[in-house]
């Protein structure tokens, strides 16, 4: 066999075994046939690995256990640009996002409706231990990491410099990515993070961060994100948005239900949606219990009113669509009638 | 060879390179200890980071997802840009058409292109390996038509003289004159595609050594796993280049690199 010969076929046969490999060890193509139509039909929701995201993971994870498939895809996502791309081109129908980046995306065109929170609460402010900055005064002048322009995380700061009669310009905001926070607070490079948990708690938890406010203290009942699916999806699939709403709705009255839950969620979530330490979720569970929340999820007008009042002087959004454009509230309308999920997971 | 340059031999080949290798982990280990940093890793913590991924099943899984992906994403880039240059080489006007276009999209890193990958081809796998194909094809093209125009005239003179049609003038003037060119273009192409695969993971797929960096820096603390997969990533690389070095020494093209020293 000649050189060349030898070489192309050398070449396709690396090109065969190592497709081969790849789709046997990191896809689903050769599992067996009946979990794999089971996934047919499924639509894909995405989500970061943020406690703000937890009910995505744990309607999956209990749906899996209870009926043996999880009645929907959820997708990890790194960072918000990505999570909004794959959202815009069609191959997510559904995510958890950031509330303002979901109304400035209605405004911009975007068939985006809101239909549930994913959470109360659940967003801390941590500063360096060694710093001077002790109350939210102290912040003039600093540097401040947040999540996203688009993050309520950045207009709770923006809500809670105006209630002091300091003006935005004192202080300096940079957008990070928050996996990249607690290190950037811990070199000091910034003087204060914020973003959802479990980044923040991880500073505390290793003894250089501080607290400087949970958002219940702040802002309470802060929203930081939502669910949100493609519109065309309330009109098409009503009843597969209705079982996923009501499934994130009795993921959060089992979580809030018992605290012996929301430790188990912290075990399974952590070993298989997000791969963070079940320790450091149970921290951000559990100290204290309402640092994050998951009851009270209903859609209120009032709640977004604020969000968009904020947002217009923020300069995110111009201020041209309201609730009913960019919410339907429709899918659970008391949330006093949902009933939490009745399940253990067995040790 | 006397036992003297023999060992002179193995010094210059293995201890030399151990030696410059023990005493970067030395001095890494040493300023990690004496900056007193809790969250950058020491030397054993990413060795037992290795250890960890390698017990878990994940290191194996994860490099086969990146050699995929960079397959795939360069053996599309070798097909297009193989023949494509060739041509814009051959045809002058194709060269003027196209060379502008070419030259304008090739220094567009292709991070810069992860916002379109994701919408055009969603978080499958075809992202990531849009982006490396765009990594390669550049470098790829730009060698073989370069190869191209490089052949001597006197070789192409002396080809029509013999009175060779174009498929052999082709297969055996231009094609065995512009190999060693192109294989140089191939090596750094696929050094480029090796290079971006850890930006190329960072959309939301679920596998690869450039995930695992990514996934890292989710994990909280786990900066013994960043730089483990990054450890990865220069192993693997040189060993790709070292394979592409290889390639040079195949007789089609071994008149090109007879007398060097490698």
């Amino acid at each position: 066999m000649s050189t060349s010969r030898r070489i192309s076929l050398a070449a396709a046969v690396w090109v065969v075994a190592i497709s081969l490999l790849h789709l046997r060890l990191n896809t689903h193509a050769f599992d067996n046939g009946s979990s794999r139509t089971d996934r047919t039909g499924e639509f894909r929701v995405g989500f970061i690995p943020v406690t703000c995201h937890l009910t995505c993971p744990v309607n999956h994870y209990i749906h899996e256990q209870m009926q043996g498939a999880g009645g929907f895809e959820p997708v990890r996502f790194s960072g918000w640009p990505e999570l909004k791309e794959a959202f815009l081109s069609g191959h997510l129908e559904a995510t958890f996002i950031l509330a303002p980046m979901a109304m400035a995306l209605r405004e911009q065109g975007v068939p985006i409706k809101i239909v549930y929170l994913g959470h109360r609460d659940g967003t801390t402010m941590m500063v360096h231990k060694d710093s001077d900055i002790q109350r939210i005064e102290d912040l003039r002048g600093k540097t401040i990491a947040v999540p996203n322009r688009f993050s309520n995380q950045r207009l709770i700061i923006f809500r809670a410099l105006k209630h002091r009669n300091i003006s935005i310009g004192e202080v300096r905001l940079v957008e990070m990515p928050p996996p990249d926070m607690p290190a950037a607070l811990a070199v000091r490079a910034v003087d204060a993070i914020i973003s959802g948990e479990p980044f923040m708690a991880q500073s505390e938890m290793d003894g250089y961060g501080r607290v400087l406010f949970l958002t219940k203290d702040v802002w309470p009942e802060f929203i930081s994100c939502v669910l949100a699916v493609n519109e065309k999806l309330i009109d098409e699939r009503r009843e597969d948005v209705q079982r996923l709403v009501d499934g994130i709705a009795q993921s959060g009255k089992w979580l809030d239900a018992d605290m012996g839950h929301r430790m188990q969620a912290a075990d399974f979530t952590g070993k298989h949606y997000y791969h963070q330490e079940p320790r450091l979720l149970r921290f951000v569970l559990s100290k204290p219990p309402d640092r994050v929340k998951y009851t009270n999820l209903n859609l209120h007008r009032q709640d977004f009113e604020e969000i968009e009042v904020l947002a217009v002087e923020s300069g995110i959004m111009q201020g041209t669509v309201h609730f009913e454009d960019y919410a339907d509230a429709s899918f659970v309308k008391d949330e006093s009638t949902v009933v939490p999920y009745v399940w253990e997971s067995s040790p | 060879m006397t036992v003297s340059a023999e060992k002179a031999g193995l010094r210059s080949a293995v201890i030399l390179p151990l030696g410059v290798a023990g005493v970067f982990l030395l001095t890494w280990d040493v300023v990690v200890r004496f900056s007193g940093s809790e969250l950058f890793p020491k030397p054993f913590d990413v060795g037992k980071g290795l250890v960890e991924l390698f017990q878990k099943g994940l290191l194996f899984k994860y490099v086969v997802a990146s050699l995929f992906r960079v397959t795939w994403g360069f053996a599309l880039a070798v097909l297009v840009g193989v023949p494509g240059g060739l041509a814009l080489g051959w045809f002058r006007r194709a060269h003027e058409a196209f060379n502008p276009l070419i030259q304008g999209l090739r220094p567009i890193s292709p991070i810069a292109w992860i916002p379109l990958a994701i919408l055009w081809f969603g978080v499958s796998d075809a992202a990531p390996i849009f982006l490396i194909f765009l990594a390669s094809v550049f470098p790829i093209t730009v060698a073989a038509a370069a190869a191209v125009k490089n052949v001597p005239t006197v070789y192409l003179r002396a080809a029509r003289n013999f009175g060779l049609s174009p498929q052999q003038l082709f297969g055996r003037v231009i094609l065995p004159a512009t190999l060693p060119q192109i294989l140089t273009g191939l090596r750094i192409a696929l050094g480029v595609a090796w290079l971006v695969v850890v930006a190329a993971e960072m959309i939301a797929v679920n596998s690869g050594l450039g995930y695992l960096i990514i996934d890292s820096r989710n994990a909280g603390k786990r900066y013994d796993l960043v730089v483990a997969g990054m450890i990865m990533i220069g192993v693997i690389g040189w060993l790709l280049d070292l394979l592409m070095r290889q390639m040079e020494r195949i007789q089609a093209v071994g008149w090109a690199y007879g007398n060097r020293g490698e």
